[in-house]
């Protein structure tokens, strides 16, 4: 009983230091198995990828930065190389200088490891800053014009990867990887009144609000967080290759069932302690 | 990586393009200062109403743009008269997007300079008061200028160091440049993202407390859908067949129903009381009705 009475307060040092290792252990090992199951809404958002037609453009807006680079940077991973794969042609852009220099330098990576060439299959058009809505509106509108050059002050003219993209009819799909969700202004703003399929890749804990979206079809596909990026990768094919997503969904595994165990010893305690008619206010959180 | 002698491109191209270019930054400065002096010079209680009829007009150019018809309505074989002329605004409201859009980030590129000029003013004053914690408002000012110049460096070449020298140079530059940004900026930003990880432990360990039903059944919930979601949950039912009725009590299957059933219903009722709260307040903002630090203040 006095066991079970004092499971309710470990000293938070303690759960600090064993948080840190469960987490690290799947980091460091980089276990390679990705999970057989497959979520609808990410299916769907292969197909939506897979079917986009030849003569158009894949947008890949991306609004996450190094806090969530965990969850986002898999999952612009796995798009890119899936279009990488697919020989279609995409451009990536930010919405903040941080971001840009972030998502260019990942992006980097895959075009190098999928000996890909930047200008021809692919481009960064940096960040643009301002009114969402009118930024978006407009590039739908006229997408040269709006978007003007590229991260190194290439005009979009001079690139094949994107010089023949006038307006919205030569996006085939919008992509939005965020961690602060700008799906409202792209429903609005471009991809509902053109007809382009959207595809929502939003952190782990945002993407319980956009079922409601998806039912509606106003988001044709979902990535929610690393574990729709670990989904992603096992259908292009990567499904035994050790990658970040991989390592972060198993790590992720850990903390979730770590987390479950701690939840349970807390109330086991606190059931020890009611019975034995100990008043507990309870502690203090943090 | 490109190396990058960064010169706008209107400089590049043509030979009196850069006169061209300087006369339209001097114009454009003449023209915002003019604009400026003459704001500063209105009546205070006048300048209030050139600043509800932007916000006015500004609102009105996407409210107009979205709900005008852009095609002549008919009724059978008749057009409704006036439906074209209604039209050809509507398509010229479109067709205007992309310079609005220019506007848009002009305005952004501003709010930048804006927030740059305030963090001075903030940690200026704390520097030369010597406020407690001061340092920290130094080292602001020293990594602030570090990484801009760096930043610039690494993209530009100093073209009087003469070739070899500008090359190893802008090399140096690039290097320190990236143990800035990707030691310092992204390592600091993911760190403070990843106490959070702490902190909930702590929390979820030291608050979750079943005390009622109605925190059982949350419990319960929350439980299903944190294994469901990661590839354990899916392994601890891996027993149970794929197909059939017992495919349903697989965990991922159970939590994939709390997420599109139960979930998405009250994320949509949510969804609707914000969206008609945003409507109002949208609608206050737009004819200035909104009562706040700015609209109360004399200018």
């Amino acid at each position: 009983m006095n066991l079970l009475f004092k499971l309710q307060s470990i000293d938070r040092r303690i759960l600090y230091v064993l948080i840190a290792v469960v987490l690290a252990v799947p980091l460091l090992k980089r276990p390679s198995k990705h999970p057989d199951n497959v979520f609808p809404e990410v299916r769907n958002a292969y197909n939506v990828i897979d079917s986009v037609p030849k003569g158009k453009i894949v947008l890949l807006s991306c609004s996450w930065g190094a806090g969530t680079k965990a969850e986002n940077e898999p999952q612009l991973d796995a798009l890119m190389r899936h279009m990488f794969q697919k020989h279609i042609k995409f451009v990536v852009f930010s919405w903040d200088a941080a971001g840009s220099e972030i998502t260019y330098q990942s992006a980097k990576r895959i075009q190098d490891d999928m000996h890909a060439k930047y200008g021809v299959d692919w481009a960064h058009l940096g960040y643009k800053t301002g009114a969402t809505n009118a930024i978006i509106s407009g590039m739908g509108e006229n997408f040269q014009k709006v978007m003007g050059q590229d991260r190194f002050g290439v005009k979009l003219s001079k690139l094949p990867a994107v010089s023949f993209v006038k307006n919205y009819k030569q996006i085939g799909a919008v992509v939005d990887i965020t961690s602060v969700s700008l799906m409202g202004y792209w429903i609005s703003y471009l991809t509902t009144p053109k007809n382009i399929p959207l595809i929502y890749c939003p952190t782990a804990v945002m993407s319980a609000g956009a079922y409601q979206y998806l039912d509606s079809g106003q988001l044709r596909g979902m990535l929610n967080g690393v574990m729709g990026a670990v989904q992603y990768e096992t259908l292009i094919g990567r499904g035994h290759a050790r990658t970040d997503a991989a390592a972060t969904s198993w790590a992720l595994s850990a903390a979730h069932i770590f987390i479950i165990l701690l939840i349970v010893l807390g109330n086991l305690g606190y059931l020890a302690a009611k019975r034995a008619g100990i008043h507990t206010g309870g502690p203090r959180v943090g | 990586m490109h190396s990058l002698n960064y010169i706008p491109l209107a400089l590049a191209s043509g030979r009196y393009s850069s006169l061209i270019l300087l006369a339209y930054i001097l114009g454009a400065l003449v023209i915002g200062i003019a604009f400026l002096a003459g704001l500063m010079a209105t009546p205070p209680r006048y300048r209030k109403i050139v600043v509800m009829l932007v916000t006015f007009a500004g609102g009105l150019y996407f409210s107009l743009e979205f709900l005008l018809p852009h095609n002549p309505i008919y009724i059978g074989k008749y057009m409704i008269p006036g439906s074209r002329g209604v039209a050809n605004l509507a398509n010229g409201l479109t067709a205007a997007k992309p310079s609005v859009a220019d506007w848009a980030m002009i305005i952004g590129s501003f709010a930048l300079l804006l927030g740059v000029s305030n963090l001075f003013q903030i940690h200026g004053k704390a520097v030369r008061k010597k406020t407690p914690g001061w340092y920290n408002s130094l080292a602001f000012f020293i990594t602030f200028f570090l990484i801009m110049i760096v930043g610039f460096l690494k993209d530009y070449k100093l073209g009087f160091l003469g070739s070899h020298n500008a090359a190893a140079f802008q090399a140096g530059s690039g290097n320190l440049y990236n143990i800035l940004f990707n030691g310092f900026v992204q390592s600091l930003d993911a760190t403070m993202f990843s106490l959070i990880a702490f902190y909930i432990v702590s929390a979820a360990y030291r608050a979750f407390r079943v005390k009622s039903a109605e925190a059982a059944l949350m419990m319960g919930t929350a439980g299903v859908i944190m294994l469901g979601l990661v590839p354990v949950g899916a392994w601890l039912t891996n027993w149970l067949p794929h197909t059939g009725f017992f495919a349903s009590m697989r965990l991922e299957q159970i939590t994939y129903w709390l997420l599109i059933w139960p979930n998405m219903a009250v994320q949509r009722a949510i969804d609707f009381g914000l969206g008609i709260g945003a409507l109002a307040m949208s609608l206050r903002i737009w004819l200035s009705l909104e009562r706040g630090s700015f609209f109360d203040r004399q200018l």
